[in-house]
């Protein structure tokens, strides 16, 4: 990972007549990395990108791409990223192996050997025409366009919505040949298990602005880990301790939640009751994304632990 | 026996029938057009109100009347109106109202049918609704049923809407209701054949394209029939336009013409629902070609990719046109013996010294240029369409700058008009050369078409400067182009102030072969075309793109 960013932006603001959509964003993408940019819809995730490739004017805020401006130099800039929208559309009377080609020229040249290599791949037929493909294969084309390009940087929004899940694991190996090749990705995306498995730093946005930002292990202490465990003598004890949760008891097992720094306390606690069992796995990304949403959800586990 | 099961089999909902929940869906069709039906049905009427409000101040005697008269029944007068009966003497202003602009109302009809049909149909399919509404308890030729339901009962009503309009003027009622039949009768036609067409392929587009170009054509086949000689001939009778015409509401009306067309309405709707019946939902009866796998070597710049996406209907319009200039041309032979009695008066009305062979002639250029208008316009709206639909931003999204991207595109739209303009007026000159037997025609027409050129650039960055401001303003260029048209093929009978003709940009280059064409009016135009598509470039590369 090199120092220098390719993605620098402060204090992004966009407002569309009384909503604003993004709300001074920040957001750092080192150079070389996959960064995961997670959070529900409208939270601003689109409407970032389309600033990033001056799309859209911000109303306040820096945003620099590849050490560029993005609203005033944008056509040199777009001759170095390349970007995959979350919703494609295809001219209708025009070839999927056409539309490839043509987007492909337009940036600067296409590897022809490399389009029908990911085509195989992805298992996309490209003679048929735009208006014929399902929402998958047009996620296809988008996707072998960017792919198949030289860009440094791929701005790929929601990429893999309508693949299988075995296209979606032909996708992950191609970003990881990616970053192997020294490109930087930033990946938006709500399918957290996608971002999980191929992001070097994750940051999640909420109402048009950035709040949690770093690695996955960066995050996990400020989250859960989520154990089930059957012990030989009643385990009544647990309920109360410090940094334990939502203690429930299913089929003669107690489930609960442990916040990160009392994870070695609760262990001393469990052993001396005589552990039969133990199942004990670390934060989702759904824990993560609940505890910046889902204080509603805390609210109800509150009430089924008392 | 229990109380569930009697209400279901008294309603009949247990029955398999092909048109089960028809009446449910003729509810949802119109509740999803509460407003368009009605503003349809009330915009025609409305006109009925202006035409017959307007037309004793532009014309306060019947003798005022009487010199329109001869514009509406010569070669012009058939292309631009119909058979012309009740022209011969004694004009009514009922009979110059139907006589004049019934066939407006036929078209208009007929367009607001297609549209209907198409849009409950084919665009449904398209759009994957239909898929979540035969999934239901329905049959599978309800929504066809409901479809054309609705489309017969709006074409009753606008009968009825228009023939008490026109009645409440104190014209003759019978003439009124005739005149009203007609125009739903013409409707009604369209409605069935639009429920063909939307069987046929699998896009709302061509479908409604498809009905258009039967439109087109029975336009055409009118036109053309009706200028040979006077009152129509047998070609006329070849087109469903003509006999709502041949009623003759007004002169001596006759209704039995209309049953040709309730008689094509029906056979065409029995064809409809068999086609529908050999096919899948969504599913058109041509199956879908495959393309090539790759690009073709040439289509590698923003400007080639805007030529690939224009050329379908830079071809189709190419046709289409080039086959009504040939048409219009090769009727100047005969048309000039039949009507050549009536030269005299012609020259009054159209200002010309010159023959009626001259002034048809110039007018045929100008009514050309209205049309390529329409075109350039459309085009406008397809690079429209490329923003809003989402395609326009992987483009931008490339190394292609937003200037470049419109620029393209327009320089595109503007040489493909131009091409348009010069093939119509090439062929409307080799159609007149050889009907008359005079070969200048073809240099002379060739040019008297070409020469208008720039009013077409002028509707098509007018059409940018609106889009690059903002893609919701677009639609605002047909307002120039309606007042445009408006004033070039019925100026002279409105006699309207000089200011009023100043502001078109039809009414500066002069008609030829009529009248000299000028060299400032062309320079002028060409510079305020460049100013407002610079202007329109500018805008769009500092406003906002607008996403899908």
């Amino acid at each position: 990972m090199t120092t220098r960013d390719a993605i620098e932006v402060t204090g992004l603001v966009k407002t569309y007549g009384s909503t604003r959509a993004l709300d001074g964003l920040d957001l750092s993408v080192a150079a070389g990395e996959v960064h995961g940019f997670l959070g529900p819809n409208g939270a601003g995730k689109t409407t970032t990108i389309r600033i990033l490739l001056g799309l859209l004017r911000a109303d306040a805020g820096q945003a620099t791409v590849l050490g560029r401006d993005p609203w005033s130099e944008a056509v040199s800039l777009h001759r170095r990223l390349a970007y995959v929208p979350g919703d494609v559309e295809l001219w209708p009377n025009l070839t999927g192996g056409e539309t490839i080609d043509v987007l492909g020229r337009l940036h600067g040249g296409v590897d022809r050997a490399r389009v029908d290599q990911l085509c195989q791949r992805f298992d996309l037929d490209p003679t048929k025409k735009g208006r014929t493909y399902s929402k998958g294969n047009r996620q296809k084309v988008a996707l072998i366009t960017a792919l198949a390009s030289n860009a440094e940087l791929l701005l790929l929004d929601e990429p893999t919505a309508g693949l299988d899940p075995l296209k979606e694991a032909v996708f992950q190996e191609c970003i990881r040949e990616v970053r192997d090749a020294g490109r930087t990705v930033l990946l938006s995306s709500h399918i957290l298990a996608q971002v999980e498995i191929l992001a070097d730093r994750i940051s999640i946005i909420r109402l048009g602005g950035i709040v949690e930002s770093g690695t996955l292990s960066d995050m996990r202490h400020l989250t859960r880990t989520t154990v089930t465990v059957e012990t030989d003598r009643p385990s009544d004890g647990l309920v109360g301790l410090a940094g334990i949760h939502g203690v429930r008891r299913v089929d003669g097992q107690i489930r609960f939640e442990v916040d990160g720094e009392h994870v070695d306390p609760i262990m001393r606690e469990l052993a001396a009751l005589g552990i039969r069992s133990i199942v004990a796995h670390p934060p989702t990304l759904e824990q993560l994304l609940l505890r910046h949403y889902g204080d509603d959800l805390r609210g109800d586990r509150a009430e089924v632990t008392s | 026996m229990t109380t569930a099961t009697a209400p279901a089999a008294l309603s009949g909902r247990t029955s398999d029938h092909p048109a089960t929940a028809t009446w449910r869906l003729v509810r949802m069709v119109l509740r999803r057009d509460r407003v368009k039906l009605p503003a349809w049905l009330l915009g025609l009427t409305v006109f009925v109100f202006y035409f017959n409000t307007a037309l004793p101040i532009i014309a306060p005697t019947e003798a005022d009347l009487a010199a329109f008269s001869q514009f509406s029944a010569g070669p012009v007068g058939a292309v631009l109106s119909g058979p012309g009966y009740g022209f011969d003497a004694g004009l009514s202003y009922e009979q110059f109202f139907v006589g004049t602009y019934a066939l407006y109302f036929l078209l208009a009809a007929a367009l607001m049918n297609i549209l209907l049909v198409s849009r409950h149909t084919r665009v449904e399919e398209q759009a994957g609704r239909a898929e979540l509404v035969r999934a239901g308890v329905v049959g599978r030729n309800a929504p066809l049923t409901a479809t054309l339901v609705v489309a017969s009962a709006a074409d009753v009503v606008l009968a009825l809407l228009l023939g008490a309009a026109t009645a409440s003027f104190g014209y003759a009622m019978d003439g009124a209701l005739l005149f009203g039949a007609g125009v739903g009768a013409a409707g009604l036609v369209f409605a069935a054949v639009t429920a063909v067409t939307v069987q046929i392929t699998e896009y709302s587009r061509a479908a409604s394209g498809l009905a258009g170009t039967v439109l087109g054509i029975a336009y055409l086949i009118r036109a053309a029939g009706d200028s040979l000689t006077e009152h129509g001939s047998l070609l006329s009778w070849f087109s469903p336009l003509a006999w709502s015409q041949q009623t003759r509401p007004f002169v001596d009306g006759r209704w039995w013409p209309l049953l040709l067309s309730l008689g094509l309405a029906a056979v065409t709707t029995a064809g409809a629902f068999a086609l529908a019946g050999r096919r899948d939902l969504g599913a058109g009866l041509r199956a879908a070609r495959r393309g090539p796998a790759g690009a073709a070597p040439w289509l590698r710049s923003p400007s080639t990719l805007a030529l690939r996406l224009q050329r379908a209907g830079l071809l189709g319009w190419t046709g289409a046109l080039v086959v009504l200039g040939v048409t219009y041309g090769a009727l100047v032979g005969p048309m000039t013996d039949t009507f050549a009695e009536l030269s005299g008066q012609f020259a009054a009305v159209l200002g010309a010294e010159g023959d009626v062979l001259n002034g048809y002639l110039s007018f045929m250029a100008v009514y050309d240029v209205i049309i390529v208008g329409a075109f350039a316009i459309l085009a406008v709206h397809r690079v429209r369409g490329e923003e809003t639909s989402g395609r326009a931003e992987p483009v931008l999204a490339t190394a292609t700058g937003r200037v470049r991207w419109l620029g393209t595109h327009l320089l595109i739209v503007c040489a493909a008009a131009a091409t348009i303009l010069v093939a119509t007026g090439l062929a409307f000159g080799v159609g007149a050369a050889v009907s008359t037997g005079e070969v200048g025609q073809v240099a002379e027409l060739t040019a008297s078409h070409a020469v208008r050129i720039p009013e077409v650039l002028v509707f098509a960055a007018v059409g940018v400067l609106l889009y690059g401001i903002a893609p919701r303003a677009l639609p605002l260029v047909w307002l120039v182009f309606t007042y445009a048209a408006i004033l070039a093929l019925f100026g002279q009978l409105l006699q309207l102030p000089q200011w009023m003709h100043d502001l078109s940009p039809l009414d500066h280059i002069g008609r030829m072969p009529l009248e000299d064409a000028g060299i400032v009016p062309v320079v002028t135009l060409c510079g305020i075309a460049v100013a407002a598509a610079a202007a329109g470039l500018a805008a769009f590369r500092r406003r906002d793109l607008t996403g899908a």
